[in-house]
């Protein structure tokens, strides 16, 4: 048998599914708002605009929520960045190359710290300026600055997270295990995240 | 397509020659508010409950069911006070902020005649569109939805006049073809309010004095609108799209980092 170690406590993979839908949500109804007669036809598939509209606001209250956890759950790790995690961001991972070997990392490599981090940032702001034009429109301020301070993260998101997602599927075999059963195999773990494995004493 | 036809398309939708506008002469107004009245018969808008703000200027300002008003500006004189008519409605904006910012397909849109239309049926109620108009214009009913002047569009989509402009005694709101009526203002002297601002206004005055003494802005299209309209908005679609190809032709080439379970057998650890 393989010997697996524990990479996620079933908290954590909640936190992440609860913030993958509801920004995903977002994202989709999003683009639907942002480009009305070329991709109008998304909200459709949400109920046209005025359901695609409630449904953008009420997610948006999920998503802040998952902002908030997962402060929580990934910020701390995200903030004790080291040399090697500036080495790795360097060499961009080594995914250049078939023949670069990253420096070893920790529980999260520089690239997932760096996406909490960014995640985080963004969107706090994202929340915060989607919560002011949602409540409080009568401000002519109020609006035109929410809506260049919504629309900068969204931007920020809409390159960002599909590049997350095939780091964290295609381009590493294995790595999705992390999100739905939290169990990865030693030797993997070993390979990825060799520091962490150290810490946690599994080696 | 040739550059003067290129300058006809406003929106998406060729005005060219159709371009319809009105001609506000405010020197040519007795302030009887026929307009105002017309304007409430043909749309079918309620009376509003007004307040008395010390002036014979009534409502004080724009309404849900108010769309053209007369302004009173009360200039002291050597004998009582002199009196100037302006009118405020939707100026019909060639760059329309409003029409930009909407993130509803259809709620704000072009009519042939170059009208800035809506429709309530798919408005949303976000009132960015009453953020993003320099004249403070849009406004929103009981049922939360976008409210303005239409500039008759379904009545000058017929041939007909707008009701404003029918109603209108003296010829200070006159309706017509847009190049028509500037010219027409010129001849006579005058000079014009809005002809090139906001790639052209669908309203335009013909004054005597400089716009401020008539309270006229110098109306802007908003940088942030043009920040996010000319940057942000393509962009976000043009990146997710190179962050998709870019991941796509970085598997096909360089390939994935597979973790082969051999590396346990080998070294085990660094």
């Amino acid at each position: 048998m393989t010997r697996m170690v524990q990479k996620t406590t079933s908290y954590e993979r909640f936190v992440h599914w609860m913030m993958a839908i509801s920004g995903i949500t977002l994202l989709l109804t999003g683009f639907g708002f942002l480009y009305q007669n070329e991709l109008g036809w998304i909200n459709t598939v949400f109920g046209g605009q005025h359901v695609a509209r409630l449904i953008h606001n009420w997610v948006g209250v999920v998503f802040t929520v998952s902002v908030i956890l997962s402060m929580g759950v990934w910020l701390g790790e995200a903030l004790s960045w080291s040399g090697e995690d500036s080495e790795w961001m360097g060499m961009l991972g080594g995914y250049l190359s078939k023949d670069l070997e990253p420096p070893p990392q920790g529980k999260l490599n520089a690239g997932q710290k760096l996406v909490v981090i960014v995640v985080v940032l963004c969107g706090l702001l994202i929340a915060a300026s989607g919560f002011l034009m949602w409540l409080s429109p009568g401000s002519k301020n109020v609006m035109m600055w929410g809506h260049i301070l919504h629309n900068l993260p969204f931007f920020v998101f809409a390159i960002l997270i599909p590049i997350h997602i095939y780091l964290a599927t295609a381009a590493n075999p294995g790595t999705f295990r992390i999100m739905t059963k939290g169990w990865i195999p030693l030797y993997w773990a070993k390979k990825k995240h060799p520091k962490w494995v150290k810490e946690i004493g599994a080696d | 397509m040739t550059n003067t036809e290129k300058q006809r398309m406003m929106s998406g939708v060729d005005v060219g020659k159709k371009r319809k506008g009105l001609l506000i002469t405010p020197e040519l107004c007795i302030g009887c508010r026929a307009c105002q009245t017309a304007c409430k018969q043909w749309n079918r808008l309620p009376g509003d409950r007004t307040v008395n703000s010390g002036t014979y200027e009534n409502p004080p300002r724009l309404t849900p069911h108010l769309f053209n008003k007369i302004h009173f500006i009360e200039k002291n004189s050597n004998v009582g006070v002199d009196w100037l008519f302006v009118r405020r409605s939707c100026m019909h904006c060639g760059q329309a902020g409003c029409m930009d910012i909407c993130p509803a397909p259809g709620a704000i849109f072009r009519t042939k005649e170059g009208a800035v239309m809506y429709d309530k049926k798919k408005c949303i109620g976000c009132k960015l569109c009453v953020a993003a108009c320099p004249f403070d214009v849009p406004r929103y009913d009981e049922n939360d939805k976008i409210s303005k002047c239409t500039l008759c569009s379904d009545r000058i989509s017929n041939g007909l006049s707008t009701a404003c402009a029918k109603a209108c005694t003296t010829g200070a709101i006159k309706f017509s073809s847009r190049d028509g009526l500037i010219a027409g203002a010129k001849t006579a002297g005058y000079k014009v309010y809005g002809e090139n601002d906001l790639k052209g206004l669908g309203v335009t005055f013909a004054i005597r004095e400089s716009p401020e003494a008539y309270n006229l802005p110098d109306p802007t299209y908003n940088a942030s609108i043009a920040f996010w309209d000319g940057f942000l908005r393509p962009f976000s679609v043009i990146g997710l799209g190179a962050a998709a190809a870019a991941a796509l032709l970085h598997y096909i080439t360089i390939g994935p980092k597979e973790v082969e379970p051999e590396d346990e057998s080998g070294k085990g650890g660094e």
